[in-house]
């Protein structure tokens, strides 16, 4: 039987969240709303008459000369840099889960490059790593090493060295928030058990930490899959399409091709390939192994 | 099952009401208005934005004062400023009058602009009108011209011309690098083999006691800007675009020429394998650094390295030639009328003030370069550039064929051919393929 409170309850819950509702409708929904709308269309710069063309623009996609490289590369660029920030952002979380001198210090200057915005640290990069003036090279080149940083054999290893620095603190972050309320009761019982260090890491930490790390890596493979900023500014996409990510891809498409259309197209086959994964990796999440829905 | 059923549902009903409504735009219709009031002009900032903001207030305390009009500018970012402009303009939008285009983007764009009529354009250089006209309307009323230059250690230069045993050792470095044992020549008289050699000479790689760690910067980056530059060594070795039939022409021998010139110079070492990544702001470093002795640049660049405060390893010593191969890419930044504008009266009445040359007077006055031979010739002890720009415009200047997909052609080649321009992919191969997409790009 309904009661009072329970309805009270269903209540409150649609007015708290009816501003983040409204929010997400009209910024999120909304936008997609039109994109995935825009794909159905001849949309073109070049021809100011918009006619329905349904399916086309999708088919199209799948044959476009570059389509299937940015998916190569944008998977594998995501794939690396996030299995990479994920074992050092938690590494270094905990690390960072103890006292010591100058942790503040060390914590507000750990999470300076997420501060920054990502085009912008493509530009710092861009002169950091100039073979001519920046201060890179330089200290490289007293140390007796003579490597060019953006020749076609170093250029992709250095877009994920770059990433890393900037977004393994993103990761660390996370984990560390998770670490501030681990039970503490649990590594006392194991202590007292006699586990070792690694033991009690491997069998304690992180099976418990798993909803966590699984909430780090999920944010940061989608984040590392839309990446667009840093790469754009340091390479283009090249040389050719070497370093080209599916948003660069679609960037070209929309604002040098001109073809609304079909760059909205591109985003929603992207969002369907990678909506299936959201239902996995919420229900790691919500509802961690061994706990009662 | 319920809420399965339900949530399909809804699904199927968003997607038929997606599907039977067009994306949101404008009513797309323009109009003359009442010839008065406010217009709206988009400029980019830097250079070209700061001398814009003069004409402007002059215009606005002047002319368009009696006329009633007061001109607003809206500065974009520079970085995409055209991207935002493409998107006003595919829905139609009438929120600004006038839009700053270029050469290379004014076909993609002609769809939402009206083309200009009555303009008296004897007072600009032909292949600036040439470079904002498609099908024989003009599109755009020239503000700004940029063009290429060599710009070269005159230093470096003068010293080996002048220097029997540096010529010696030239000639040898030379029949190495081109099969030649030619003699140095001064920088205006450079073919593109003598561009090679001089690279090959100026490099601690093939030349131990050059004094310059290599010869040039290559803007070998995957950049539509420098398909425009590699356009000049194109043309140069006697290619271009298309034919005289106006089909692709990339398949040549000229063409693969073009892109070993590139090509030889970086994989022997002579440029820095960072020029993979390069474009303007890489070339001004490596000739500011001291690092270079001559590399292809924008007509921008060369007050920069001139300048004691900005380039002090450097300044005085950068002197400018004409691109070897006696071809110079030519664009013109330009202001076009809005289609979709609601005042386009006004507009008008702005947009004949500009096409003065006292407008283009007050431009030139505040930094700009404008499309005008007689203003820079009267202008010239503002910018020492001016009267070699108007040569170098007037005598070696092209311009590139303008339809629908330049913008688009000038990325896709860029795409194409930067492997190749590293030596990482045979130039045929990588021509055929940018053969192929001008093509089509040509026919849409």
């Amino acid at each position: 039987m309904a009661t009072r409170g329970s309805k009270v309850d269903r209540s409150a819950k649609w007015v708290l969240g009816a501003p983040l509702i409204a929010f997400t409708a009209m910024f999120v929904v909304w936008p997609v709303a039109q994109g995935v709308q825009t794909g159905l269309y001849d949309f073109t710069l070049q021809n100011p008459e918009i006619t329905f063309n349904g399916l086309e623009n999708f088919r199209r996609v799948f044959s476009l000369p570059g389509f299937w490289d940015a998916v190569r590369f944008t998977a594998l660029f995501a794939m690396v840099v996030t299995a990479v920030e994920a074992v050092l952002g938690f590494g270094l979380a905990l690390l960072m889960n103890r006292r010591f001198p100058g942790k503040k210090l060390f914590f507000t200057a750990l999470l300076l490059p997420i501060m920054i915005a990502p085009s912008l640290l493509g530009i710092m990069f861009r002169l950091l790593l100039n073979g001519d003036i920046g201060l890179a090279p330089a200290v490289l080149s007293a140390l007796g090493l003579d490597i060019s940083l953006f020749s076609p054999g170093t250029v992709v290893p250095l877009l994920i060295v770059l990433d890393v620095l900037q977004w393994t603190p993103f990761v660390f972050l996370i984990v560390y928030s998770g670490l501030q309320s681990f039970p503490t009761d649990v590594l006392e019982a194991a202590q007292i058990d006699g586990a070792g260090r690694l033991r009690t890491l491997t069998s304690l930490v992180i099976p418990i930490m798993k909803p966590v790390i699984a909430a780090a890596v999920f944010l940061r493979m989608i984040d590392a899959i839309r990446t667009f900023d840093v790469i754009y500014v340091l390479t283009a996409g090249g040389p050719g399409r070497t370093t080209t990510t599916l948003s660069i891809f679609i960037y070209k498409t929309a604002f040098e091709s001109g073809d609304f259309g079909l760059a909205a197209a591109i985003s929603t086959v992207v969002l369907l390939a990678l909506l299936p994964l959201v239902p996995l990796v919420v229900r790691r999440i919500a509802q961690p192994e061994g706990s009662r829905s | 099952m319920k809420r399965s059923i339900v949530g399909v549902s809804a699904l199927v009903v968003g997607a038929v009401v997606l599907a039977g409504c067009s994306p949101s735009v404008g009513e797309g219709q323009g109009d003359e208005g009442e010839g008065s009031g406010i217009v709206k002009v988009v400029l980019w900032p830097g250079p070209e934005g700061d001398a814009m903001a003069d004409v402007v207030d002059d215009y606005n305390e002047g002319v368009g004062k009696e006329a009633g009009i007061t001109v607003q500018m809206t500065l974009l970012s520079r970085q995409d400023t055209f991207s935002k402009e493409a998107t006003l303009m595919a829905t139609k939008s009438s929120d600004q009058d006038i839009y700053f285009v270029a050469s290379y983007n004014v076909g993609q764009f002609s769809s939402a602009l009206d083309p200009l009529t009555g303009v008296d354009t004897a007072n600009y250089f032909p292949v600036a009108v040439d470079g904002l006209s498609q099908d024989g309307e003009l599109y755009a009323l020239p503000l700004d011209v940029s063009n290429h230059f060599l710009l070269y250690r005159q230093d470096l230069i003068e010293g080996l011309l002048n220097d029997p045993a540096q010529v010696e050792t030239y000639r040898s470095v030379a029949e190495q690098a081109i099969g030649e044992a030619r003699d140095p020549k001064p920088a205006d008289q450079w073919d593109w083999d003598d561009f090679k050699a001089m690279a090959a000479y100026f490099s601690e790689s093939a030349n131990p006691a050059s004094p310059t760690r290599y010869g040039t910067i290559l803007p070998a980056k995957n950049l539509l800007y420098n398909t425009m530059i590699w356009n000049d060594v194109l043309w140069g070795s006697g290619g271009s675009w298309t034919n005289d039939a106006g089909e692709a022409n990339l398949n040549t021998p000229e063409a693969a020429a073009a892109v070993n010139v590139y090509a030889d110079i970086y994989t022997n070492g002579w440029t820095s394998p960072d020029s993979s990544q390069a474009e303007f702001p890489e070339t001004q470093a490596a000739l500011k650094s001291g690092n270079v002795a001559f590399g292809l640049q924008w007509s921008a660049g060369f007050a920069e390295l001139n300048d004691p405060e900005r380039s002090p390893d450097v300044a005085g010593k950068i002197a400018i030639a004409t691109v070897p191969g006696g071809k110079t890419h030519v664009h013109a930044l330009a202001v076009a009328m809005n289609k979709y504008s609601t005042n386009k009266s006004a507009a008008r009445n702005f947009l004949d003030y500009l096409a003065t040359t006292e407008a283009m007077g007050i431009y030139a006055q505040s930094g700009g370069i404008p499309a005008m031979p007689a203003v820079l010739a009267a202008n010239e002890d503002l910018n020492p550039a001016f009267s070699q720009i108007a040569e170098s415009i007037d005598k070696y200047g092209y311009s590139v064929p303008v339809f629908p997909n330049t913008f688009q052609a000038y990325s896709k080649l860029a795409e194409d051919l930067s492997s190749a321009w590293i030596g990482e992919v045979p130039a045929e191969e990588a021509l055929a393929t940018a053969n192929s997409d001008l093509a089509n790009l040509l026919q849409d």
